[in-house]
């Protein structure tokens, strides 16, 4: 038994149609000791786990973790040391390896994810490293992801899984045609090839789990303040695709933070993007009405009654969760009115400036020239206000702000363009998986042939010209009697 | 002092109707202002001047009830005299003459009747000519009696008689007259463009005056200012725009032109269509203080320019086409000559600009930062130095942004496409309701798929049967 579960799995140089054999195999004799000796494992799993290194023994070591941990902890190790081994397989596994043993590896991770094992913040970080060691693209979305997202946000430990929840998620399991991978232990595989229900790395998504996700990052990013990337990830939501005009719940109470968050980062009520469906676009402008008013008042120059506004409103916001959003935008009023001045003066006196905004809180102007230097002075250094606060010979201090094309040199628009570039490659190889994965569906197949028929048929079009002659006869006609 | 207060009450009530008040006195003669028109149009402009202008209103009102009275149309008469019963009680006009009203609605009667019978015998005899002119006949009497609705289906009726290009024209012409009485701008461009299609490029030049003037006319009462005044700086041949004074005089078209010009033309196109255009300038000569204002602007004295139109504002907003489009052309005009007092320099201070362009009383500080704000004027205020600073350009600063931009608007977009093909191919659109599906009459999931693929497949077989 110890040589079995001691097998060298590491792939080396090895090809990888042996590899696949070799594997498949081991996979197959470890089910069989499984199926008849997982009273042993239980009894000697200290040894077991002692004995094997996660890393190369990577398939072994999940199957005797496994028997030990689910489907309850029944084992007499210390439940220290148990939690040490977990922790260190997840860190450490073969990736490659696991994939033969998915449904393994999913129960694993979701112990990981959701049981109170592991303390949140331990739970969380371990389990983000896992899953982008299996995924290091990060870009399928898997079962894992949302109990991820919800530990993370539950507890608060939003730190850890910005890893994961950062890369933009462009698979989904269930997706039509899936090519069938010749050997599941291909490196160059994209994600969307070996992560599925078939290898069991992943359950069955609903589109109301996809919704969660998204919503709950928009959520962890709120919580860190970070406006621009939870109104991406809000955005998600507001243009998800629909069906004959299908609207869910979700979606319109995404609106509603969609809208708030907007305001946050970029200053106004931008329009929802183009592709989001006209059925929801209509929902939207009938269920959110109390933000879209706010969203008006929010660009105008009257805070009291923006003010007002809010406070009119405030069940609605407490209904829908959003006080503290709100309260959020009105706090930031004060600071767009600033950064509105940019587009009419270059340099202007503080107290001009406390005369011409006021803050959305109170209703008021600032009550001294005092409060306005601090508010530039955050502003200034939370980057969203490009200025210098100066003092004049007699004493005034003003504000200066500085043009756009003193903020970034050549050198920085250099590296800019040159990491947007890289990231335009990285694109590569998903656009490379979407055309296989597309381009030899039956559906792709049978429209390519349509459009190469049509294409011979079309030559000399006589529907075409039939048409224009027609009019033509037309306009000779009849404009007198008409006119 | 009675009289005052009467005029208080006329002009509170005028205002409530949200009417235009002219407090200053214009520059016109009001007999001399009117000899110059003839027609219906002669009282629509005396009654204007009667409603508005606080120095005239009398007068004005006086004017018009005499006019009504020498015409046919009663309800005229009696806009005019509730007008006048507030304004002037005291006077003779004030007075309601009953018996003029029961002579000419009786005459009016018998005539239409007349009219109406005369046609009716044409018809029976089915002499095209004749049945047209009886049409046009009764028209001209329905307009004149101000029946303006019947005057146009009447007028509209003549066109299945028209058997010549000056018929149609003609019923071209009626149904104009009729639209401007109405204010209906689109339909007369409309009946313009129909009447021009079927015109040899002769007969156009022959009525061109007719044409500008009137599409002008109704491009300046649908705030189309540029187009309005390239219209009237084309009129062309003064002595035929002449015998259009029942809708405008020689007058009229040099202010609305230079005017519109002015508002709407740059430099450069001022100069060249406006004083260089030897056929305009005949009328330029009519109002010599339009063509100085032009000439101001051109040569960049601004503030001059701007003081002979404050000058003549009581005047313009007593013209019936102008007044609604005064304070707007009024404030572009004014706007253009700060912008273009500005493009020279990379800075002026504050005070050096509002000596030359601030009205008393008012923030010029104030005016500036609107027009900042709104994007017409390219530069930033500085009111620690007291400048206006224009906004230097950096074009490489700005491509290498817009570079930026579109690698990352692509970044974003190629990855939403991607994301929206695997989710309508993992089948994860949310759905519209099972009821919504059945109501669209198709089975319980149709695939977008097979419907496409039914239409794919009518296709060729339609462009088969059509070889």
């Amino acid at each position: 038994m110890d040589k079995l579960l001691k097998t060298d799995l590491t792939q080396g140089l090895l090809d990888n149609a042996v590899y696949d054999t070799v594997v498949k195999n081991h996979v197959q004799k470890l089910s069989d000791l499984l199926k008849k000796n997982s009273a042993d494992i239980i009894i000697h799993g200290q040894y077991f786990l002692e004995l094997l290194n996660p890393s190369i023994n990577s398939l072994s070591y999940l199957a005797v973790l496994h028997t030990l941990l689910i489907p309850g902890v029944a084992t007499t190790i210390p439940r220290e040391t148990l939690l040490e081994k977990l922790v260190l397989f997840l860190l450490t596994f073969d990736p490659v390896q696991c994939r033969y043993a998915g449904h393994y590896l999913q129960e694993v991770f979701h112990l990981a994810g959701s049981s109170d094992l592991l303390p949140p913040s331990a739970g969380v970080e371990v389990l983000a490293i896992a899953i982008l060691r299996l995924d290091p693209t990060g870009s399928m979305l898997t079962t894992s992801h949302i109990y991820l997202a919800r530990l993370a946000y539950n507890t608060n430990t939003i730190e850890p899984a910005l890893q994961v929840i950062e890369k933009s998620i462009v698979f989904f399991p269930g997706m039509a045609n899936p090519t069938e991978p010749r050997y599941l232990c291909d490196r160059d595989l994209p994600p969307s090839a070996y992560i599925s229900k078939e290898t069991g790395l992943t359950g069955i998504l609903k589109s109301t789990n996809v919704m969660e996700y998204d919503m709950l990052c928009g959520l962890m990013y709120c919580s860190r303040r970070d406006w621009a990337k939870a109104h991406v990830a809000f955005e998600r939501i507001v243009s998800f695709p629909t069906r004959e005009g299908g609207v869910s719940k979700v979606m319109v109470e995404a609106y509603k933070k969609w809208v708030l968050v907007g305001l946050l980062s970029q200053g106004r009520l931008a329009d929802p993007p183009g592709y989001t469906s006209a059925s929801a676009t209509k929902y939207y402008g009938s269920l959110a009405k109390a933000y879209t008013t706010l969203a008006v008042l929010f660009v105008a120059d009257d805070a009291q009654e923006l003010k007002a506004e809010a406070e009119k409103s405030a069940s609605v916001w407490a209904d829908d969760g959003n006080t503290s959003l709100v309260r959020e935008v009105l706090a930031a009023y004060q600071k767009w009115r600033v950064l509105g001045l940019e587009r009419v003066y270059s340099k202007i006196s503080l107290p001009e400036i406390r005369r011409q905004t006021t803050s959305a809180e109170t209703g008021q102007p600032l009550a001294g020239d005092d409060d306005v230097e601090m508010l530039l002075q955050n502003m200034i250094i939370s980057g969203m206000l490009s200025g210098v606060i100066e003092k004049n010979d007699d004493g005034t201090a003003f504000l200066t702000f500085l043009s756009p094309s003193a903020r970034m040199s050549e050198q920085d628009v250099a590296r800019e363009l040159a990491a947007s570039a890289g990231r335009l490659k990285q694109l590569q190889p998903l656009f490379k998986a979407t055309r296989d994965r597309l381009g030899t569906s039956k559906e792709y197949v049978r429209y390519a042939i349509k459009e190469k028929r049509a294409e011979k048929n079309n030559e000399p079009d006589p529907t075409f010209s039939f048409d224009v002659q027609v009019d033509d006869e037309d306009l000779m006609g009849g404009v007198i009697a008409t006119g | 002092m009675a009289s005052d207060q009467h005029l208080l009450t006329y002009f509170t009530t005028m205002d409530n109707q949200g009417g235009i008040i002219v407090r200053d006195a214009p520059k016109l003669d009001l007999d001399l202002y009117i000899s110059n028109y003839q027609g219906r149009t002669r009282f629509e402009r005396l009654l204007l001047i009667g409603q508005c202008s606080v120095p005239l209103c009398v007068d004005a009102l006086k004017a018009a009830i005499a006019e009504a009275k020498s015409g046919k149309d009663i309800e005229r008469y009696r806009d005019a005299w509730e007008c006048i019963r507030i304004a002037a009680p005291n006077e003779p006009e004030a007075i309601f003459d009953q018996a003029w009203v029961t002579a000419t609605e009786k005459a009016n009667k018998a005539e239409t009747h007349r009219l109406e019978a005369e046609l009716k015998g044409y018809k029976n005899n089915l002499v095209k000519e004749s049945i047209r002119i009886g049409h046009r006949d009764l028209g001209e009497h329905l307009e004149s009696i101000g029946d303006l609705n019947a005057a146009s289906e009447t007028y509209i009726k003549m066109r299945p008689d028209a058997s010549t290009q000056a018929h149609i024209q003609d019923v071209g012409k009626h149904i104009i007259s009729i639209m401007l009485q109405k204010g209906d701008w689109a339909g007369v461009s409309g009946n313009v463009n129909k009447v021009l299609i079927n015109m040899s490029s002769e007969q156009q030049n022959a009525d061109q005056p007719y044409h500008k003037i009137v599409s002008g006319i109704a491009l300046l009462g649908s705030g189309k200012f540029y187009e309005a005044a390239k219209c009237f700086l084309e009129t062309g041949d003064s002595t035929v725009a002449q015998q259009y004074n029942n809708i405008i005089n020689l007058n009229d078209i040099a202010t609305y032109g230079g005017i519109l010009a002015l508002a709407s033309m740059d430099r450069l196109e001022l100069q060249s269509r406006v004083l260089d255009n030897s056929s305009f300038r005949t009328y330029l000569e009519l109002e010599p203080h339009v063509r100085k204002a032009v000439t101001m602007f051109v040569n960049g004295r601004y503030s001059s320019c701007l003081e002979i139109l404050e000058s003549y504002r009581a005047d313009y907003l007593l013209d019936i086409y102008l007044q609604k489009h005064v304070s707007a052309l009024f404030s572009m005009i004014r706007s253009k000559c700060i912008i273009q007092y500005f493009v020279p320099f990379s800075c002026v201070t504050l005070d050096t600009m509002s000596a030359a362009f601030a009205k008393p009383g008012e923030s010029f500080e104030a005016e500036l930062v609107s027009m900042v704000k709104s994007g017409a004027l390219n530069a930033r205020i500085n009111t620690i130095d007291r400048l206006l600073v224009a906004v230097s350009v950096n074009p490489r600063a700005a491509m290498q942004k817009k570079a930026l931009d579109a690698a990352k608007n692509y970044e974003k977009e190629a990855l939403e496409r991607i994301r929206r093909m695997s989710l309508a191919s993992a089948g994860l659109e949310v759905k519209g309701s099972h009821k919504a599906s059945a109501l669209g009459g198709s089975g319980s999931l149709p695939g977008v798929g097979d419907i496409w693929y039914d239409n794919s497949r009518t296709q060729p077989a339609s462009g088969e049967s059509v070889a």
